[in-house]
């Protein structure tokens, strides 16, 4: 062990505190993004030299999520540098950095600690720290948006405060490496991991808490939305997933997770602005991925390599989304057309990354979401496996529908967008790709 | 139940009763000084108890009720509203129908949860019976009743603090949490409101905007 055992989470933690603190003496915006190279760098090291459980519990799901979020960070980090470079933006551009760092540490603490109820600090901390991003290109629409953001997600949580309360009432500790190698047995455990789902659900896009989230991606900045749906969504998710640890209740959250899947495939059919479609599909693959996590076994691994991938590939899309939008100066999918003629690079990584959040092979999502479905079917769920293929073939037609009119459709646009952006949005997307690559090279050394 | 318990008990149905002042209530000053009265309330709770129980840290909470809920969130929220609109009310509010609608929603609520839920939950030897449990969670739905029925950003966020209390409240009756937790929880709760004091200058009243509907 190189480090002692807290030493490397607390380093995680920081170093965008550090990149912070340049709020008044220097420049926090090439501060961010080192902090962000630096923070990829330090949670590969995590894998490495995992610490023992203590303030801290680290094992390789934490660690898979604390990699999805320092990399994301880091590309939204640069994606912001050059989004906001030639645009008047509400809050001015040090204040968006330093935000922007406070969200990215509550989400890293609640992905650290070793505390229900601390974790419940950090996620509650993600709303007060982004609530103020959205509002970043004020207009009445993203107030509104923000609003409905704190209101309902506060709400939701402060919902969610009372499985750890019964947690605590129950088991009289909340530390989870405790809790999750226990065998409590009690009908108040019962009602809190049901009672988490619906509570921390509203983070994470569960029908019916979750309304949020369409307004809130749509009306934020696009570097906002690809944290929001990339990281922040799969963070409260990986706080249900250690409570429902605690007691599993399997077929209430593959139920919950099916009805879920399919209200976003219905929503996803109607929607005429892009943003909102990626929030759909966000739902969509955050609730597969909760199907995965309480199916157990290889159905963890399925929501692992999904949820990796869909970090990128929708980071990818919501890129490609500001990029567009800077582009047309419009959110409407009808008023975007002939993009691969206008700009070919972000034509690809829109289409990448469309492929990438809907499960295309050989994507990552493709093989994750394959094996989720086959421990859906091996383990009898067959009314929920039926439901959910229907949805994820109706929400692929959906999204590629649209994004091939947006994309080949004749049109013109004498507009150019940065190249820098351009590129971020399309290694964001090619990741996934990478990550199907790979899949496909392990499968045919197990061949 | 004795003195001490009835006591405890009956400061414990006053929180509720200011839930429902709350909701009654048109004038925004007034919503964001009931929900401080509840907050004192809660804290008298949290003082007695610690007496009675020797804990410093049921003490120490409800010092910490009344340093943040009862003095910094009312400076917050009063401190947005204009000296000239200091008696503004919230507009196409009918409060004898809202009045009727909450209570119906709440007592189905809570007699349904209690029953089946809590109703075998054993508390302290200092506060007895179960059906105290009732309190926090009328204040619980009250909250979000309030959130739910109005339309102005100052009323859903008493409508969250309320919400918030009645967690409190539920926390000392059934076992309370540690206070290092205890304590962050307050902090960002108070953060939450002076953010959402920075979104009440800017929009303070909120309908269905076309672009955020589907």
């Amino acid at each position: 062990m190189i480090f002692n055992n807290t030493a490397l989470p607390i380093l995680i933690l920081l170093v965008p505190a550090v990149a912070s603190i340049t709020f008044k003496w220097g420049n926090i915006k090439l501060a961010t993004a080192i902090s962000g190279i630096i923070e990829i760098f330090l949670s590969i090291l995590l894998y490495i030299d995992k610490p023992a459980p203590g303030v801290f519990f680290i094992d390789n799901i934490s660690v898979l999520f604390i990699f999805m979020v320092t990399s994301v960070y880091f590309l939204s980090s640069l994606y912001s540098i050059k989004y906001f470079s030639h645009h008047d933006i509400y809050i001015s551009n040090d204040l968006y950095f330093l935000l922007f760092n406070l969200f990215t540490i509550s989400m890293l603490f609640t992905l650290e600690i070793n505390n229900f109820g601390l974790m419940w600090v950090g996620i509650e901390s993600t709303t007060i720290s982004s609530a103020l991003l959205i509002i970043t290109e004020r207009n009445e629409t993203s107030l509104e948006a923000a609003w409905r953001y704190i209101i309902i997600v506060s709400a939701g949580v402060t919902f969610a405060f009372i499985s750890i309360i019964l947690i605590y009432y129950v088991t009289g500790t909340l530390t989870m490496s405790t809790l999750i190698n226990s065998s409590f047995k009690s009908k108040f455990l019962v009602l809190a991991v049901a009672i988490s789902l619906m509570g921390f659900g509203t983070k994470s896009g569960v029908f019916p808490v979750h309304t949020w989230l369409p307004d809130a991606h749509s009306e934020a900045p696009s570097p906002v939305s690809a944290m929001f749906s990339g990281v922040l969504l799969p963070v409260a998710l990986y706080v249900i997933y250690r409570i429902y640890e605690i007691y599993p209740l399997k077929t209430v959250y593959v139920w919950i997770a099916t009805l879920s899947i399919v209200m976003a495939a219905i929503f996803l059919i109607y929607q005429d602005k892009y943003k909102r479609m990626f929030a759909y599909s966000t739902m969509e693959n955050m609730n597969i991925a909760l199907i995965g996590f309480a199916l157990g076994g290889p159905g963890i691994v399925g929501a692992l390599i999904l949820l990796l991938s869909h970090s990128f590939s929708k980071a990818g899309a919501f890129y490609s989304s500001g990029n567009i939008l800077r582009l047309t100066k419009s959110k409407k999918i009808d008023d975007v057309n002939g993009l691969y003629k206008n700009s070919p690079i972000t034509a690809i990584a829109l289409l990448f990354s469309s492929f990438g959040a809907s499960g295309t092979p050989p994507f990552g999502s493709f093989f994750g979401e394959i094996i989720i479905f086959f421990s859906l079917y091996q383990q009898h769920f067959l009314v929920p496996f039926i439901l959910v293929i229907i949805s994820v073939i109706s929400v692929f037609i959906s999204i590629n529908f649209n994004v091939t009119k947006m994309t080949f459709e004749d049109g013109k646009n004498n507009s150019k967008i940065d190249r820098t952006m351009e590129i971020i949005a399309l290694i964001s997307s090619i990741v996934p790709l990478a990550i199907g690559g790979y899949i496909l090279i392990l499968m045919g050394g197990l061949v | 139940m004795n003195m001490i318990q009835s006591i405890i008990f009956l400061i414990a149905s006053m929180v509720a009763i200011s839930g429902f002042y709350i909701q009654g209530i048109e004038f925004i000053i007034a919503n964001i000084r009931g929900q401080s009265i509840q907050s004192i309330l809660i804290a008298s709770l949290s003082f007695i108890m610690g007496f009675l129980e020797r804990s410093l840290d049921l003490i120490i909470l409800g010092i910490m009720v009344v340093i943040l809920r009862v003095i910094l969130i009312n400076y917050f929220l009063e401190r947005t509203i204009p000296k000239k609109r200091k008696f503004s009310v919230e507009k196409y509010l009918s409060v004898p129908y809202l009045l009727i609608v909450d209570l119906i929603f709440i007592v189905l609520s809570v007699i349904l949860i209690y029953k089946f839920v809590f109703s075998s939950m054993i508390l302290r030897e200092s506060i007895a019976p179960s059906n105290i449990l009732v309190f926090p969670l009328i204040t619980f739905f009250q909250g979000m009743f309030l959130i739910a029925s109005r339309k102005s950003t100052h009323t859903q966020i008493i409508g969250y603090v309320e919400e918030e209390n009645a967690m409190i409240l539920f926390g000392i009756f059934l076992l309370p949490i540690p206070l290092i937790i205890e304590a962050s929880i307050f902090l960002d709760v108070l953060a939450l409101v002076v953010i959402s004091s920075i979104i009440v200058l800017e929009k303070n009243e909120h309908n269905p905007v076309e672009d955020l509907i589907g």
